[in-house]
C-alpha cells in the first residue's frame, strides 16, 4: 500500500470530515439524542450514506474537470443558474458561519464570557490570520482542540446506553410525525451534507491539482473523513441519549449538551465542551468565507487568491467581509436564541442543498465534462434517490409546518 | 470602475460625445445571450420558431464568421444558412427564407456553437495573458454578413443576463476582449487545431504562459501545452513555481514530461525532479535521452543545500588557444540559451583559467586568442559541496551574475546562476491556498 502516497493526498476528506462536527453538527446531534433517544439514529446513517456519495462525486469531478462547483454550474447551465446556486451557497454559508459564531459564543459563555466580547473579538481573529498567513501554526492547535468531540466516543461507551435500542433506532426507520421530529431530521441530513462542503471539497482537489491517478486514495480519503462524521455523531446521539433522553432533559443551551460528556469527564465535562466547541468553530469559520470567497471568483471566472490586493480583486474580499460580518451579526442579534439558531442554520442547509445536489447530478452525467468517468446508471439512480429522499424530508417539514 | 474599451478618446474631445459614441457603438453590436431563445420569423411576420444557437466557422481570418443558426421548431432543432437570414436584431431574427430544412442539425468539421462551446466557457486572452470567461458575444454586421467581433468578460455582463427580457439582450460593451486576441480549447470534435497560429501562443512571454497553464483547467492544460512547441513549453515550466510544475508534471503523460524535462534547462530540471516522488522520478529518467538522464541523475545526487544541487551543468568552455571570432560564433549558435551569462576558459589539462563574460569577449580583438581575454581580477569559485552561505557571500565577492563550481582539482562542473540562489533562499508561494497551506 502506498502509504506514504497517502498521505500526500489525504486532506481534505478529513479536514471537512472533521469540520463537520462542527458546533452546528454537533448541537444538531445532541439534540436528536436527547429528544428522541435512539428512535431516529437511521436518519444520521442515511445522511452519512448520502455524505459519502456525494462528497466522492464532488472530489472526482474536480478531479477530472479541474474546474470549481460554481464555475462547472455556470459552464454547463449558464448564468443565471450559477447565479441562483451561487446565491443558495452564499446564504447557507452565512448561516452555517451564524452556526459558527453561536457555537463560539456558546463555548465562552461556559468560560463566563459575553457573545458581544467573544464573537467579534474571534471573527477579528480568523480574519486575521487567514488574511496575514499567520494561520498554519493555528490550524494544528484547532485541530486537537477540536478533536475533542472524540471523547464522545469514550463517554457514550461510559454511558452504558442501551445497545440493542440502539442497533433498532439505526436499522428500522420510524419516525413520529411530529414538526419536530421533521426539523431535526432534516437539519441533521443539512449538517452533514453541508453545500459547502460539497463546493470546499471539489475547489481542494482542483487546488492540489490531484490527477485521476489520486482518484482511488482520495476515495480513502474522503469515505474516512465521512465515516469519523459519521462515527462520532453516532456516539453523540447515544450519549445523549442515554444521559439526557432518559432523564426526559431537553437541550436549550450549551451547557445541557456539555451534561452529555458528564460521564467520561465528571465535572470537567463542561470545560471539555467548550474547548471542543471552541476550537472547531474556530476552524471552520476560517474556511467558510474563504471557500465562498474562491467559489464567487470561480464563477465569475476571474482567479482571485489571497496574494492579490483588495483593489484587484475586490468581489474576492467583499465576499469575505460579507460572509464573516453577517454570520457574526446575526448571533450579537440580542436575545437570539443560540440553539434555535444552530439547528435551525442547518434545516437551511438542507433546503439550498437541493439545487445544488441536482446540479451536481446533471454533470456527472455529462458525457462532455467527464468523459470516461462519467456517472454509471446506477450510480446515478443512487444520487437521485439521495436528491429525492432529501426533497420528501423538506417537504414533509413544509406541510407540517403550515397545518395549524 | 473598469474602463469600456470601447473608448478611443482624443483630448479635447467632449464627455457627452464619448458617451454618444459609446452608445452607438453599443447600439450596433448584437448579444448572443440576449439572443438565445428570441424568436425567429419569416418574411412575413410569422414565428417559425425560436433561436436556440448562433453557428461561426473558423477560418484563417481573425474573426469568425457566422454561417448559420440553430433553431427550435417544434422538437427538431434545424439549421438556417446564413445567407437566409433577413436580419438579426436584438431580440429576433428574421429570415428571409420559408424554407426550414427539417433535420436535426449536425455538427460538421470546422464549426462551433456560440452558445454552447464559447459562452461561459474559459478562453485564454493572449493580449492580457489570463484566463477569462466568456460573459457574453457581440456580433455585428460587416458586409452582408454577420461576423462575431468581441468577447465581453465583465462581471456586469455576468449579472445582466440573469436579467429578464429586454435588459438581458442590451449590449454593455464594458470590457470587451477583440476576438482577434482569443485563443481557445478543447472545441469538442475539434480537439487541437489551432484556429490562429501557435504563433499567437508564442508572442506571449515564459512567465505569462506559465501563469496562464496555473489559472486554466485541466483539459484546457492539456491543451495549451500540446500546441505549445516543447522548447516554448519547457521554458514556461521553468518560470512556474515548484509546487504548480510538480502538479503539472503528474498531471500530463511520462513520455511528455521527460521531453518536457529533457528540454528545460538542468538545474530547473533537478530542481523539479527532486519533487517528485521517487518512482515517478525514476519513470522520467529511464523516459529521457540517455545522455541527459545521467546529466541529471549526477545533479541529483546532491542536496538541493549545497552547490552542486542548485547549479546548471550547461557550461560554455573554452580553450586557451580558441580564436575570439570563433568564440563569438559559437555564443552566437546559442544565442536563445537564457543561461549563457559567462564563459569557462580552461587549460589544457581542463582546469579552469578564467571566467569570461560577454561584454570581455566583445571588447576582445577577434583574432586573438582567448588567452589574451584573461586577466585579473580571476573569480572566486566554489565546490559543489559548499553551502548556500558560501555561495552567497563568494557570489557578492565576485560582484558577477554568476559563480562557477569546479571539482577538486579545479576543473569546471557548473554554474550557479543568481536566481537559482534567489529561488533557494526564498520560498515563494503564490495562487490559491487554504489558511494550512500558506508558510515556508
Amino acid at each position: 500500500m502506498r502509504l506514504l502516497a497517502l498521505f500526500a493526498v489525504v486532506g481534505p476528506g478529513l479536514i471537512a470530515g472533521l469540520s463537520d462536527d462542527d458546533p452546528a453538527g454537533i448541537t444538531t446531534y445532541s439534540v436528536l439524542g436527547a429528544q428522541f433517544g435512539y428512535q431516529l439514529l437511521w436518519v444520521l446513517l442515511v445522511s452519512t450514506v448520502a455524505l459519502i456519495l456525494f462528497q466522492a462525486l464532488g472530489a472526482r469531478i474536480g478531479v477530472v474537470t479541474g474546474q470549481g462547483l460554481t464555475g462547472l454550474i455556470r459552464q454547463k447551465y449558464g448564468a443565471p443558474a450559477a447565479t441562483g446556486a451561487m446565491l443558495a451557497l452564499l446564504a447557507a454559508n452565512i448561516g452555517t458561519t451564524a452556526a459558527e459564531f453561536a457555537g463560539i459564543a456558546a463555548g465562552f459563555q461556559l468560560f463566563g464570557v459575553p457573545k458581544t466580547l467573544s464573537v467579534p473579538l474571534s471573527a477579528l481573529l480568523v480574519t486575521t490570520l487567514v488574511l496575514r498567513g499567520g494561520f498554519r501554526g493555528v490550524e494544528r492547535v484547532l485541530l486537537v482542540l477540536s478533536a475533542v468531540f472524540i471523547c464522545y466516543v469514550g463517554a457514550g461507551i461510559l454511558a452504558n446506553p442501551d445497545w440493542a435500542a440502539a442497533a433498532r433506532g439505526l436499522v428500522v426507520p420510524t419516525m413520529p410525525l411530529t414538526r419536530e421530529a421533521l426539523i431535526i431530521s432534516t437539519a441533521t441530513l443539512g449538517t452533514t451534507l453541508a453545500p459547502w462542503g460539497l463546493a470546499f471539497i471539489q475547489s481542494y482537489a482542483v487546488d492540489k491539482r490531484l490527477t485521476t491517478n489520486d482518484l482511488s486514495l482520495l476515495r480513502i480519503d474522503v469515505v474516512t473523513g465521512a465515516l469519523l462524521t459519521g462515527v462520532i455523531g453516532f456516539f453523540v446521539v447515544v450519549s445523549c441519549a442515554a444521559t439526557l433522553h432518559v432523564h426526559g432533559v431537553s437541550i436549550n443551551n450549551a451547557a445541557d449538551a456539555a451534561a452529555a460528556l458528564e460521564p467520561l469527564a465528571g465535572t470537567l465535562a463542561k470545560g471539555l465542551f467548550a474547548v471542543g466547541l471552541i476550537g472547531a468553530a474556530l476552524l471552520a469559520a476560517s474556511i467558510l468565507p474563504l471557500s465562498t470567497a474562491y467559489a464567487v471568483s470561480d464563477m465569475t471566472g476571474s482567479p482571485a487568491a489571497l496574494d492579490d490586493k483588495i483593489k484587484e480583486a475586490p468581489l474576492f474580499y467583499a465576499t469575505i467581509a460579507v460572509v464573516t460580518v453577517v454570520g457574526g451579526a446575526l448571533v450579537l442579534i440580542p436575545g437570539a436564541p443560540l440553539v434555535t439558531i444552530l439547528v435551525g442554520t442547518q434545516v437551511l442547509n438542507a433546503v439550498l442543498l437541493l439545487p445544488l445536489l441536482a446540479f451536481m447530478h446533471g454533470i456527472a452525467r455529462d458525457r462532455d465534462l467527464m468523459g470516461q468517468y462519467r456517472a454509471s446508471w446506477g450510480a446515478a439512480v443512487g444520487y437521485q434517490v439521495a436528491i429525492a429522499g432529501i426533497s420528501v424530508c423538506i417537504v414533509a417539514l413544509g406541510v407540517l409546518s403550515l397545518k395549524p | 470602475m473598469s474602463e469600456p474599451t470601447v473608448r478611443r478618446r482624443r483630448p479635447g474631445l467632449p464627455r457627452r460625445r464619448g458617451l454618444l459614441l459609446r452608445r452607438e457603438v453599443a447600439a450596433s453590436l448584437v448579444s448572443v445571450a440576449g439572443l438565445v431563445g428570441a424568436p425567429v420569423r419569416d418574411s412575413d411576420g410569422r414565428d417559425v420558431g425560436r433561436l436556440v444557437d448562433v453557428v461561426v466557422r473558423w477560418d484563417r481570418s481573425a474573426y469568425p464568421q457566422v454561417s448559420g443558426i440553430v433553431v427550435k421548431v417544434g422538437f427538431r432543432r434545424t439549421f438556417v444558412h446564413a445567407a437566409d437570414l433577413a436580419q438579426v436584431a436584438r431580440r429576433e431574427v428574421q429570415v428571409s427564407s420559408t424554407r426550414v430544412d427539417l433535420r436535426d442539425y449536425e455538427r460538421r468539421e470546422g464549426e462551433s456553437l456560440l452558445v454552447k462551446d464559447l459562452l461561459d466557457h474559459q478562453l485564454v486572452d493572449v493580449d492580457g495573458a489570463r484566463v477569462v470567461r466568456a460573459a457574453d458575444l457581440y456580433l455585428a454586421l460587416l458586409g452582408q454578413r454577420y461576423w462575431v467581433v468581441g468577447v465581453d468578460v465583465s462581471f456586469r455582463s455576468f449579472l445582466r443576463r440573469v436579467l429578464p427580457g429586454r435588459a438581458r439582450s442590451r449590449a454593455t460593451p464594458e470590457r470587451v476582449l477583440d476576438f482577434a486576441a482569443i485563443q481557445q480549447f478543447g472545441l469538442p470534435g475539434d480537439p487541437l487545431r489551432l484556429r490562429r497560429a501557435h504563433r499567437t501562443l508564442e508572442r506571449l512571454r515564459p512567465a505569462e504562459l506559465a501563469d496562464l497553464l496555473e489559472d486554466l483547467g485541466r483539459p484546457q492544460r492539456q491543451a495549451l501545452l500540446s500546441m505549445l512547441h516543447p522548447d516554448t513549453a519547457a521554458d514556461a515550466l521553468e518560470e512556474m513555481t515548484a509546487e504548480e510544475l510538480e502538479l503539472l508534471l503528474r498531471e500530463v503523460p511520462d513520455e511528455q514530461a521527460a521531453e518536457l524535462l529533457a528540454r528545460m534547462e538542468p538545474d530547473e530540471a533537478v530542481e523539479a525532479l527532486r519533487d517528485l516522488p521517487e518512482e515517478e522520478r525514476e519513470t522520467l529518467l529511464a523516459a529521457m535521452p540517455a545522455q541527459r538522464a545521467e546529466e541529471l541523475s549526477r545533479l541529483l545526487a546532491y542536496d538541493d543545500e549545497v552547490a552542486g544541487g542548485i547549479m546548471t551543468t550547461s557550461l560554455m568552455v573554452l580553450g586557451l588557444d580558441e580564436t575570439v571570432a570563433s568564440v563569438r560564433e559559437r555564443v552566437l549558435e546559442h544565442r536563445g540559451d537564457q543561461d549563457l551569462v559567462g564563459l569557462v576558459v580552461v587549460d589544457d589539462d581542463g582546469r579552469l583559467v578564467d571566467d569570461l563574460s560577454l561584454l570581455d569577449l566583445l571588447a576582445g580583438d577577434p583574432s586573438e586568442p582567448a588567452s589574451a581575454l584573461v586577466a585579473p581580477p580571476y573569480p572566486g569559485t566554489v565546490t559543489p559541496e559548499a553551502d548556500l552561505a558560501e555561495v552567497v557571500e563568494q557570489l557578492t565577492a565576485n560582484r558577477g551574475a554568476s559563480l562557477v563550481v569546479v571539482d577538486a582539482e579545479g576543473r569546471p562542473l557548473g554554474r550557479i546562476l543568481a536566481d537559482d540562489v534567489v529561488d533557494a533562499l526564498m520560498a515563494t508561494r503564490s495562487g490559491r491556498h487554504w489558511p494550512w497551506q500558506v508558510g515556508p
